[in-house]
């Protein structure tokens, strides 16, 4: 039976597949990004004594937490615009991985916050430094070295969540699988194809988390 | 070495694929024998195959198995699949009959065997009340962005008669164009009229409208499909369209489910 498997075809769809990994892959660093800066600040709320920002940072990280992210995408492709905001599949797709993606950073940022000892938070302000130089010294440092981690398998999980977006027609890689399918019928071969690609994808970012891994906690040893 | 285990996960996993799948001699012979038989449909496809309010497995296409089923004296079991899963559930054996709206295509035709067609249909463009476009010109157009679903008859004849309008193609049934389409994402959509037309009504009323002039050269054929292997239930199949053609069987069938809307009030 593995005498079937038909490479010449795989290679007769390669611009179809290349062109696939090269929206997941941008897609994906968007919303990373974006999700990160989301975390950040929903991170921060969560965490402020103050409660007019800190009520709503909770109700959007359980939100999110707690509802698909299939149900969030189609929600704001098709449910948005009955109510009057029409947004295009690219963007839906890289709001809907940022604000589920972000919802989870910030929990991850926080446990890596949380993390840091009370008693080196203490020592900082019997040493005189304010709450942005605690921050910046002591707590930031220690947390950040801790997150990098969880944030890498967050960034993996939202590379393979992005499949999704193949729903709303987006033309991811996924979506390159699926269009090899039903015009060749050779899912075996398409979803091979489609699987390799996202280990790619895995193992740069796996790259990229170790050596920034090293990199913080060497500059941070100085 | 982490590499290394890697590929050989791989390689494992995909060996158990291509080993899973099953070859037989006589799939007749096995259906009889087994007493059961097993067709894969696509759900989601008033009239042709649907789920009624009952929660029954029914339709046009599906009561032409039922009664296949009862002319061999086995029972009739219906499995359930998205489109993509179609082609593999009956290569991998878990069907024996493909039973969905689906064209015979040359390039279908290399993996599975397309029985007579049992009914034709005609693709047609459908857009909404809000748009002023009367000829198949006024769609193809760059600004135009049409719906289609992936990897269906649509698809292909909306790429070949709107060559210059944007295609974009969903997923999960011909409900998600009209969705797309009420949503505003698209401008139009190709796909089959009958589809259209039955599905129209779950949506508000004076939303979508029909392009008067049919796509297509005249009608597109739809066929029921089974293993390249499996000859003789081949023969068998076009035998009882024959058949219940000629004992008024087909023609009762067709008149319930097409030309009135009294299945509405049952199913």
């Amino acid at each position: 039976m593995l005498a079937d498997f038909n490479f010449r075809i795989i290679f007769e769809y390669m611009p179809l597949f290349l062109n696939g990994l090269k929206s997941t892959f941008l897609i994906s660093i968007i919303s990373i990004i974006l999700a990160l800066m989301t975390g950040i600040v929903a991170c921060s709320c969560r965490i402020s004594g103050i409660k007019i920002i800190k009520y709503p940072a909770i109700a959007y990280i359980e939100i999110m937490r707690s509802t698909p992210l299939l149900v969030q995408i189609y929600f704001l492709y098709f449910g948005l615009p009955t109510l009057g905001l029409r947004i295009p599949e690219i963007q839906t797709g890289i709001l809907a991985l940022m604000l589920n993606s972000g919802a989870y950073i910030a929990e991850i940022i926080r446990a890596g916050i949380s993390s840091v000892d009370e008693g080196q938070i203490e020592a900082g302000v019997a040493s005189g430094l304010n709450y942005v130089q605690r921050m910046r010294f002591i707590i930031l440092p220690q947390a950040l070295g801790v997150t990098v981690p969880p944030l890498l398998g967050q960034a993996i999980v939202l590379v393979k969540d992005s499949a999704l977006l193949s729903l709303i027609s987006v033309a991811e890689l996924t979506r390159s699988g699926q269009t090899m399918t039903s015009e060749r019928l050779m899912p075996a071969e398409a979803f091979f194809t489609v699987a390799f690609f996202y280990i790619c994808i895995y193992l740069c970012l796996k790259t990229f988390s170790d050596w920034s891994q090293k990199k913080l906690i060497y500059r941070e040893a100085y | 070495m982490h590499l290394k285990k890697l590929a050989l996960t791989i390689m494992a996993l995909a060996l158990t694929l291509f080993l899973s799948g099953i070859c037989s001699a006589g799939t007749l012979a096995e259906i009889v024998k087994r007493g059961e038989l097993r067709v894969a449909v696509q759900s989601g496809a008033p009239p042709r195959a649907f789920v009624d309010k009952h929660g029954k497995h029914t339709g046009s296409m599906v009561e032409f198995a039922r009664e296949m089923a009862n002319r061999m004296g086995v029972k009739l079991k219906v499995l359930d699949f998205d489109w993509d899963g179609l082609i593999p559930a009956l290569l991998s054996g878990k069907a024996d009959i493909l039973a969905a709206d689906m064209t015979p295509t040359l390039k279908r035709a290399l993996k599975i065997s397309f029985t007579d067609p049992w009914t034709y249909v005609q693709p047609c463009i459908f857009t909404s009340t809000k748009k002023s476009y009367q000829t198949i010109e006024d769609v193809n157009k760059p600004e135009v962005t049409v719906g289609v679903l992936l990897g269906s008859t649509g698809e292909t004849i909306a790429k070949k008669y709107l060559p210059k309008a944007k295609i974009k193609s969903y997923k999960g049934g011909g409900r998600m164009i009209l969705q797309a389409l009420v949503a505003g994402h698209v401008d139009a959509g190709v796909n089959d009229d009958m589809s259209v037309l039955t599905q129209m009504p779950d949506f508000p009323p004076n939303t979508i409208r029909l392009l008067d002039k049919r796509l297509g050269r005249g009608k597109d054929p739809l066929s029921f499909a089974v293993r390249h292997e499996s000859v003789n239930l081949w023969q068998w199949i076009n035998l009882y369209f024959k058949t219940i053609r000629a004992d008024g069987t087909y023609d009762d069938n067709i008149a319930y489910w097409f030309e009135s809307t009294e299945w509405k009030k049952e199913h």
